[in-house]
Parts: structure tokens; C-alpha cells; sequence
């Protein structure tokens, strides 16, 4: 028989847990908001889109043919400009947690996913 | 003791909360395609691999870019003997064709190519070439007899309007033959479901708004595929300050300019649902309605230039538009 006051201390420490969770989600973005910039199969960088403050640019690739620039700004992700053929990846636009779709440069072997859903949709069509 | 039921509600709530399978594992692969980015995600059981590996059997059947593959071989030598799922899906895709009165038409290619959206050296053919195009396209020239399959010189066949779909159908198959129960997989942007999530509820998918970032709604599906076809990725500007996208209207050699911007099919049978958002955004919202009261078996959300989205009757509870959406609703029942 769990005394009394072993079940107060329980459900205490199950509310504190409830909203430390909901806390951390508030201020520190949920888990899972985050944009993995890939090229080659390689993951080059992860991005936690919730704790971007301000917004600034990575160059991708080495070569002419090859480059594409990424603008990250608060809670979103896009190409913005690229040296490839057909644009697809500009075309493309901004990837969010409530916009999952990934952002992808066939010609220069460049994914940029949105890992986790813990917005709106599980995946997006288009 | 304490701590540890802490610990767990906590990781339940977190892992509930946000990943797609819920309480339940999840499994997800990524990898380059059919000329497309894909990813699938399995819950409970793994058979990721499994899907991968069907995606690269297929393009090795049906790759309008390898000379290999057996579309490749009928376009550089006008016929070929293909395999039983080759020509099954040829036929399927003419039977599309003839509901469709060729709104799709897998014989499109040459007129794709001379547009430039093939290489991304985009120009707007002259009228006489135009003209040459025109005389290139024609399903009813593509002929079976048993497993050869033929074309006129000078045409191209290419799957790639339900080529996808019919990869969501392979892959939901082999996943439910591993057991697998609930799953979701993105092939290049046409959504395939098998069941819904672990916990009861539907897959939540979103469609991309044509007119700018973000989605314009959400879909709720189990066991459905999802399929949109539209301009707002593939396209270039003319000099006239024209949009022209990659979907090309088999009747005019020209870009589909239907009054749609997007038309999005849901239903069971994948490639129906590939092959008929292509056709549905070439005929636009009148024939797509007459079409979808006299064959059923499918449901669909158009958008139109005008800023309607016209969702059909079956689905109008289970799609929602999005807060603050510029669009119109409504229902064609």
C-alpha cells in the first residue's frame, strides 16, 4: 500500500514534469523544429530553426556549378539563390515546422529536410 | 520509483507529442530516386530498406533518362519487350488517357524537352515547331501486343506522370506484407499512407499553396495516397512576362493554362491519382468536376486563379484550410 503522502510527492513531480515540458517548448522551441542541411549523403549542418535570432546565410559547395547560398531566418529555411539549371530548389521557397517539405537540388545532391513533425502535417504534398 | 515514472511520462509526452509515429518507434529512410528526393517512415516496424529498394527496381524499368532502362530502349529504337510490369503500367496509363479524353498523355515527352524543362535551357518553340510537336503527341499511337510495346518514329514515351503513384502502391503493398501497419512515405511530393498513426488517428497531410511559401491546408488520410500536380516549382517566365510551366497540355504542345494553379487527387490507387492530377490540371475545374461526378473512385482540391479552392464532397470534413488563408471554399457536392 503507496502511503498518501508518496502519491502526493508523485503527482507533484508529474505536474512539475508536465510544465517544465510545456515551459521548455515555450521558450526553447520543441524538439524536432530542426532543418539538416545534407549534401552528398553527408549531413553538414543541423539547425535548430526555433533558437535562430537572426537571420544569415551558408554558402554550400566549392566550385562554380556546384554552389547553392541558404538564408536561415527564425523558424524557417530556404535556398535563396543557386548556380544550377532549373531553379527548382529557389523555386522552392521556405521550409518550416508547419511547412516540412523538403527543400532539394537534384543536380547538386542537396537536401534541406525538416527532421521531426511536431507541426501541423506529417509530411506535405506538391 | 518516483523518478522513474517521471521519467516516463516525460518521455511520453515528448515522444506522443512530436514524432509522426507517436508512442510508437519510428523508422525513416531518405535517398535519391527517380529522379527525386524520397523519404519513408515506418512506425513499429522497420521495412524502410524495402522501399528503397523497390524505388531503384522500378527506375530501372520505367528511367525516361537511362538508355538502359526499357522506356529508354522503346524511345531510342521505337519498340521494346518489356516486362509484364512495364506494359501493365503503359496500359494503365492509356486506360487514364482514354477517361481522361487525353488530358494525360504518356506521350508527351518531345514537346517537355523541346520547352527546356528537361535541361533547365527553358524557350518557347517557334509556331512551326510548335506545330512539329503537336504531330509527335498521341497516346493512341502507342501500341501492346502481348509484352512488346511500340511507337511511331520520332516518339517518347514517358511514365513520369504515374510512375510515382504507382511506386506508392509497390511500396504500401511491401510494407503491409511486412507488416507493417502504419506508415508514410513522400516520393518526390505525392504522399502514400498505409493506415493512419499508431494512435487511431488520420495522417495529417498538407498541400502546398501554388501562390507562395507554406501550405494552404491539411488533409486528414488513412490507406490514401496523396498526389498534387502544379506549376509553382518547374516553370520559367517568357519574355512576355508569362509563366510557363512543365505541365505541357497534349492538345496545343504548349503549357496547360486551364485556370488552375494546383489540383490535387486522393484516393486508394496511386497511379489513378499521379496520372489523374496531371490530367485534372490540364482540363481545369469544369471538366475535373464532370469527370470526377461520371467516374468517382477518386476525391480532389483544385485551385483556381481566381483564389477558389474547390475541395469535393467526400473529403470537405476531413480537409480544413489553414488559418488566414487568402482562399475561398468551396465545395463541390
Amino acid at each position: 500500500m503507496i502511503k498518501t503522502r508518496t502519491w502526493i510527492v508523485i503527482i507533484a513531480a508529474l505536474v512539475v514534469a508536465a510544465a517544465g515540458a510545456i515551459l521548455s517548448i515555450r521558450f526553447f522551441g520543441a524538439p524536432g523544429t530542426t532543418a539538416e542541411i545534407v549534401k552528398g549523403g553527408e549531413v553538414l549542418y543541423t539547425i535548430d530553426l526555433d533558437r535562430v535570432a537572426e537571420e544569415y546565410k551558408i554558402e554550400i559547395g566549392e566550385t562554380d556549378g556546384d554552389r547553392n547560398v541558404v538564408t536561415v531566418k527564425p523558424g524557417m529555411i530556404c535556398v535563396s539563390s543557386a548556380d544550377c539549371p532549373e531553379q527548382i530548389c529557389v523555386n522552392t521557397g521556405w521550409a518550416s515546422k508547419d511547412h516540412p517539405y523538403p527543400i532539394v537540388c537534384m543536380p547538386h545532391d542537396l537536401v534541406i529536410r525538416i527532421v521531426g513533425t511536431n507541426g501541423e502535417a506529417d509530411a506535405e504534398a506538391g | 520509483m518516483v523518478k522513474k515514472i517521471t521519467a516516463v511520462f516525460f518521455a511520453a509526452l515528448i515522444s506522443a507529442a512530436f514524432t509522426a509515429c507517436g508512442a510508437s518507434r519510428e523508422y525513416s529512410s531518405d535517398f535519391f530516386a527517380m529522379d527525386t528526393y524520397m523519404s519513408v517512415k515506418t512506425c513499429g516496424t522497420d521495412a524502410t530498406g524495402a522501399a528503397e529498394d523497390e524505388a531503384r527496381r522500378l527506375e530501372t524499368l520505367f528511367s525516361v533518362t537511362d538508355a538502359e532502362s526499357e522506356i529508354g530502349r522503346l524511345n531510342a529504337n521505337g519498340r521494346v519487350d518489356a516486362s509484364d510490369e512495364t506494359v501493365e503500367l503503359i496500359e494503365k496509363a492509356l486506360e487514364i488517357s482514354g477517361i481522361t479524353d487525353g488530358a494525360l498523355d504518356i506521350t508527351v515527352y518531345p514537346a517537355v524537352r523541346a520547352w527546356g524543362f528537361t535541361t533547365g535551357e527553358y524557350s518557347v518553340p517557334s509556331p512551326e515547331k510548335i506545330e512539329e510537336l503537336r504531330d509527335l503527341i498521341g497516346f493512341t499511337n502507342v501500341k501492346t501486343d502481348g509484352n512488346t510495346v511500340s511507337v511511331p518514329d520520332g516518339y517518347m514515351v514517358d511514365l513520369g506522370a504515374v510512375a510515382k503513384g504507382y511506386l506508392g502502391d509497390r511500396v504500401r503493398d511491401i510494407l503491409k506484407n511486412e507488416g507493417v501497419t502504419s506508415a508514410i512515405a513522400d516520393l518526390g511530393g505525392s504522399i502514400v499512407t498505409v493506415g493512419g498513426k499508431p494512435d487511431g488517428s488520420p495522417w495529417r497531410v498538407a498541400i502546398r499553396d501554388p501562390n507562395g511559401d507554406g501550405s494552404f491546408g491539411v488533409i486528414e488520410v488513412k490507406d490514401k495516397c496523396v498526389v498534387t500536380s502544379g506549376g509553382y516549382e518547374r516553370y520559367f517566365t517568357d519574355e512576355d512576362g508569362v509563366k510557363r510551366w512543365h505541365i505541357i497540355d497534349p492538345a496545343t504542345a504548349e503549357p496547360a493554362d486551364a485556370g488552375l494553379l494546383s489540383a490535387t487527387v486522393i484516393g486508394e490507387d496511386g497511379a489513378l491519382c499521379d496520372g489523374l492530377s496531371t490530367a485534372l490540371f490540364v482540363m481545369g475545374a469544369e471538366k475535373a468536376e464532370a469527370m470526377w461526378r461520371k467516374e468517382g473512385g477518386f476525391e480532389m482540391i483544385l485551385v483556381t486563379i481566381t483564389g477558389d479552392v474547390l475541395v469535393t464532397d467526400g473529403i470537405k470534413d476531413s480537409f480544413s484550410l489553414s488559418e488566414g488563408s487568402p482562399y475561398e471554399l468551396k465545395v463541390i457536392g
